[in-house]
Formats: structure tokens, sequence, C-alpha cells
């Protein structure tokens, strides 16, 4: 089948993003294709590539981009949420005249109609929240 | 047939009680996270009416201290589990 | 975009206190803008979206009536309120601001269950 993610929980803030990465290996072993994970709400925080947790702890952002990179899903982000929350990429610091940015491929930030499109489109769409 | 995931314990939130009042004859309940301090009595007698379709996430139960504590009308399930359990139900909708 | 689908989206958060209630609005409209048919549930604490008299933050966050006052425009017209979510809270549908629903108990398991989809905010 194909599955579509839905993460609303801040990485470190609750076991949200946690859940999401046991949950998409698990149904990746299962033989389904995870076709996207989409971050809203404080979920968009785990696009930032500037995280730096401490060594013994599971690095969340670099998960996500194995996950990627190994199964083709696409990580969206809400792009209103994101810039909400000081998440941008080069081409909307550019546009904001922002001095940095933080988000790179393979997240993408992206409208909420992707959302919407997900939910119509995969098979499972499965949300896990704060 | 909906698979509710359930975040929450019963006495720390309200939201398990709004839950349950969407809850179809045929769906299920999966426990994971905090909501998994639900599945011990005696909060758990909140879902002591779903024996068969109520379950807790394993990996959550064990990180908490709970492994082995669930009530008798609650079935323990683990990753590959929950994923079938999205299989065997059209759609989740999640409660936090 | 396929075909419209039932879309129903639950509201269970009070304005003002966290962004769930606008970005579960956002959503709202997306969707319609995109086609679907959406439904919206106010259950619990998000039947405090629909009281009147609200105002905007004393730093101007704008809380959620102006987004309310969109959904006409955006053709969301099924709008459903638990009942005894407002009783809970001493409201009551005659002093709402917006045509509303006020569903039963008996009736929320059937509005899940027919929904294409979900969300749940």
């Amino acid at each position: 089948m194909r599955y579509g993610l839905v993460v609303m929980g801040g990485p470190y803030s609750h076991q949200a993003s946690h859940s999401a990465l046991r949950f998409a290996h698990a149904l990746v072993d299962r033989g389904h294709r995870l076709e996207t994970v989409f971050f809203y709400h404080d979920g968009v925080y785990n696009a930032s590539r500037l995280a730096a947790p401490p060594q013994d702890e599971p690095h969340l952002g670099d998960a996500w981009l194995r996950l990627a990179e190994s199964q083709g899903t696409a990580l969206l982000v809400c792009v209103a949420a994101a810039l909400r929350r000081g998440m941008t990429d080069e081409r909307e610091a550019r546009r904001h005249g922002k001095p940095a940015y933080n988000v790179e491929p393979p997240f993408e930030l992206t409208g909420l109609g992707q959302l919407v499109e997900a939910s119509l489109t995969h098979d499972r769409l499965v949300t896990f929240s704060p | 047939m909906i698979l509710h995931l359930l975040n929450r314990s019963p006495a720390s939130s309200g939201v398990a009680h709004e839950m349950l009042r969407t809850m179809g004859a045929d769906d299920r309940l999966l426990l994971i996270e905090a909501g998994v301090y639900g599945a011990v009595e005696p909060q758990a007698a909140l879902f002591s009416a779903l024996e068969g379709r109520c379950f807790a996430l394993l990996e959550d139960l064990a990180s908490r201290g709970l492994t082995g504590c669930c009530a008798s009308w609650v079935t323990p399930l683990d990753m590959q589990g929950f994923v079938t359990l999205t299989e065997e139900t059209q759609r989740t909708v999640s409660w936090f | 975009m396929d075909d419209p689908q039932t879309m129903l989206v639950v509201l269970r958060h009070a304005p003002h206190d966290s962004s769930w209630l606008r970005e579960g609005l956002d959503v709202a409209l997306v969707a319609a803008a995109l086609g679907q048919d959406v439904t919206l549930l106010f259950l619990g604490d998000g039947v405090e979206a629909l009281r009147s008299g609200q105002q905007a933050g004393p730093l101007g966050q704008k809380g959620s009536h102006t987004t309310l006052d969109m959904l006409a425009m955006y053709d969301i017209e099924d709008i459903r309120v638990d009942a005894a979510s407002l009783a809970a809270r001493g409201l009551t549908v005659a002093e709402l601001d917006w045509p509303v629903t006020p569903v039963t108990s008996d009736v929320l398991p059937g509005l899940f269950a027919t929904s294409a989809s979900v969300f749940n905010f």
C-alpha cells in the first residue's frame, strides 16, 4: 500500500517524531511504500539542518534524510507553518530578506494543498501529534 | 472501520472521552506514547467495553515500565502489529 | 484533483491558546479551495471558537473569527457542533455567531465513518 505520514510534533519536544520514524521503518519492513511525510504545526522543526543533538541521542533529522534516500519518500514541509517559526529554505530566505536558511533538499517547503492531495491519493495517512 | 490512535491517558485529559463518543461499534483503538498509561488498571476501566479491539503499543509500555501490566481486555502489540492494524482498517484518526 | 469526497475536519482546541484551531481551519479552507466537500466538526474546547464577542489578543493576535467569516466564501457550509460540548460550557446554539448544526452523541460515529478522510486538530 501507499502510505503517507503527517508529523505535527516538534523533534526532541514530543515523542511524535520518534513514533513516526519507528512506524515508517515498520511499514517499509512489511513491504509497503512510504510516499510522503508531511510536516505541519511544530513538526516543521524536523526539517532544520542545524539541529545538533548530543551524540548519545538519536539524530532525527538524519533519520528522515536516510528515509528519503532509501525509500524515495517526499519530505514536505508546510511553508506557512515553517516561515512563521523561522524555518526557511534558500529561496524563501532571499524573498524575505533573511540572512540565513535552515531547510535544504530533500526537505521541501510546500503548501497545504500537498497534504490534501496526499489524503486523496495515498491508501493510508497516519498522523503523529504531540 | 477506523483505527483510533490515542496518546493521552484518561486521567490526564478529556480527549479519551471525546474519542470514545466518536467510535463506531467495529472501530479499533491503539494506545500509544502516554496513552499506554490508560492500558493499566484502574485507568483501563474506561476501555473495558472495547475488549478484542483495544491495543497498546508494546515498546511504549516497555519504555514506561509497564510491560506485563495491561488490563486483560487490552492487547499489547508491537510496531509490526501497529502497521497491520492500519492495513486492516480503512483510515486512522489521531487523538492528542 | 480526484472527484470530490467528504473531508471531515475536527476542531477540538480553543482559540488564542494555541495554533491548532487556526492550522486546522487552514487545512479546511485549502481543501475546499481544491474542490473538496468539507465538513467541520467543533468538539470539546473547539466549540469556544464560536463564542461571540471575541477580540484580537493584546499583541494583535488575530484569533480565528476572521477565518470563520471566510467559510461561506469557500463554500464550507456543513458546520456541526457537538451539543454535549456546548452544554458542558454553558453555550447554546442560539447565541453562536455562525449557522451551525448541533449534533448528538449517537450521530458522531456515523459522521466519522462516512467521511473519506478525517483531519483531527
